[in-house]
């Protein structure tokens, strides 16, 4: 009696362990564990999400709020600059210098026109929801692309002509120290060449900073890059975008506002020797009266 | 209410990609463009496993928190939609998303990038229901017949799961109880 029933217990034991032997080579040999299972998926499928993507996430949004404050915070200085100080006026009536040459002036305008455009394009898809989304910022979105072009192009050239120009020299820094004489109503010489050092700036962040914009919109706009790397991408084009709006809307200033007859110089061509005197005394000393 | 989730059973799935190709033929995707994709891992090795994914529908979007148009929402089922006629093609969204999800069709010859496209959980968008206009821009509403998502409702194996979260997270935990974790030591 003892005997069979010992004999159904091994045989049962066989073939308990039969099936699970079975199901664990249907199962597969693989990673010890499901957890290592999952890290290994998620880091094909998430990338640097898990580390980066919150931080996106909390920037991006914010940089409206950053581009308003900017715009509306350098305009509102430069209206309180303007309500004190008001415009600086030179006479233009006796002797005209020559200033800008023909191809650097059309160059420029070409620059300043596709800029304008990028500017308000670019901030056409920032506040995309304010103006109505849709096919009207989809199709700023396609001239914010063409104006990108053209002012790759033509910053080229200008980079040409003017960076020997716009080399920092040793009065730069007392320029800026007083701020260009610019928080004061009295006319006094300043140190500056040619381009005064806010100038020399502004060139260098609008080229160097340009071509930076291209490279990185170009990428933004192909999307032909590992995500991580369009993330920072983004990034940079917004913040650089930051930069040059605050400088641009100081260039907008110092030409319409704070210098008459600066307008006049990059239409003609020429300055009032009035003018140089006071905002570019070094370049007379370079040329001679 | 309910909350629409899809599960992939990484034991189940077997990478056929099914789901793709019913997702792409019934909701008429265009060429180059794919709402899902099956992603393999240790391929031809040990431990060989598939996951199916397209958009998991998240609880806190963060496609919806970058999108600059607000052209992306979230349904009252968790069900998260893209409205194409606000959607400006910025791209913002596929830098937030995790999975990858948000797919941009080039309609031009430039190359210019169209709106964005996405798994609709087979439940249309925000033109009206069953609409001409619904099923070109977004494909069919399955959800407003009562019908799991094509990828879903395709599966051979079963392991794409969509549906109440509830429900269907049910249907996996019973399924891992059921086979265990292959891990507990044998005790005969």
């Amino acid at each position: 009696m003892r005997r069979p029933l010992v004999g159904l217990v091994l045989v049962s034991m066989v073939l308990v362990w039969g099936t699970s032997a079975f199901s664990e080579i249907l199962r597969g040999y693989g990673p010890a564990s499901p957890t290592e299972l999952f890290r290994q998926l998620a880091g094909v499928t998430l990338g640097d999400w898990p580390t980066r993507g919150r931080e996106f996430i909390q920037l991006v949004p914010s940089f409206k709020r950053y581009f308003l404050a900017v715009i509306l915070g350098v305009s509102g200085l430069f209206l309180l600059h303007f309500l004190i100080f008001g415009p600086k006026r030179f006479s233009r009536g006796e002797q005209l210098v020559p200033y800008y040459g023909a191809v650097t002036r059309l160059f420029h305008w070409i620059a300043a026109l596709c800029f304008t455009c990028l500017f308000l394009s670019g901030l056409a898809v920032l506040f995309a929801k304010s103006l109505g989304a849709g096919s009207f910022v989809r199709t700023l979105r396609v001239l914010h692309l063409v104006a990108g072009f053209g002012f790759f192009g033509a910053i080229i050239p200008l980079f040409l002509i003017w960076w020997r120009d716009m080399l920092p020299a040793s009065y730069d820094l007392s320029w800026f120290l007083s701020l260009g004489g610019y928080l004061s109503r009295k006319k006094e010489p300043v140190p500056a060449g040619k381009f005064n050092a806010g100038q020399k700036l502004w060139f260098w962040l609008a080229t160097v900073g340009g071509v930076v914009m291209f490279y990185t919109g170009f990428y933004l706009y192909r999307f032909e890059a590992p995500v991580a790397t369009l993330r920072t991408y983004l990034i940079i084009h917004n913040v650089l975008a930051l930069i040059l709006t605050a400088f641009f809307i100081t260039h907008l200033y110092m030409t319409l506002f704070a210098v008459k007859g600066a307008l006049k110089s990059m239409i003609t061509g020429r300055k009032g020797l009035e003018e140089i005197k006071y905002l570019h005394p070094k370049f007379l000393e370079e040329v001679g009266p | 209410m309910a909350l629409m989730k899809f599960i992939c059973d990484t034991e189940r799935c077997i990478a056929c990609h099914g789901c793709v190709v019913a997702c792409k033929e019934g909701n008429h995707v265009p060429v180059g463009i794919n709402r899902r994709r099956v992603i393999t891992i240790n391929e031809g090795q040990p431990g060989e496993r598939s996951i199916s994914i397209s958009c998991m529908h998240c609880s806190d979007p963060p496609c919806m928190a970058v999108c600059p148009a607000q052209a992306i929402y979230k349904r009252d089922d968790g069900i998260v939609l893209v409205n194409k006629d606000l959607c400006i093609g910025c791209g913002y969204c596929l830098l937030a998303c995790p999975f990858g999800a948000p797919q941009f069709p080039k309609p031009g010859p430039f190359g210019a990038r169209g709106v964005m496209d996405k798994c609709t959980f087979c439940a249309g968008g925000p033109a009206p229901t069953f609409s001409e206009k619904e099923r070109r821009l977004y494909g069919q509403n399955r959800i407003a017949e009562g019908k799991v998502p094509l990828c879903a409702g395709m599966c051979a194996t079963k392991a794409l799961l969509a549906g109440d979260a509830e429900v269907i997270s049910k249907i996996y935990a019973e399924r891992v109880a059921r086979r265990g974790s292959g891990l507990s030591p044998k005790i005969y």
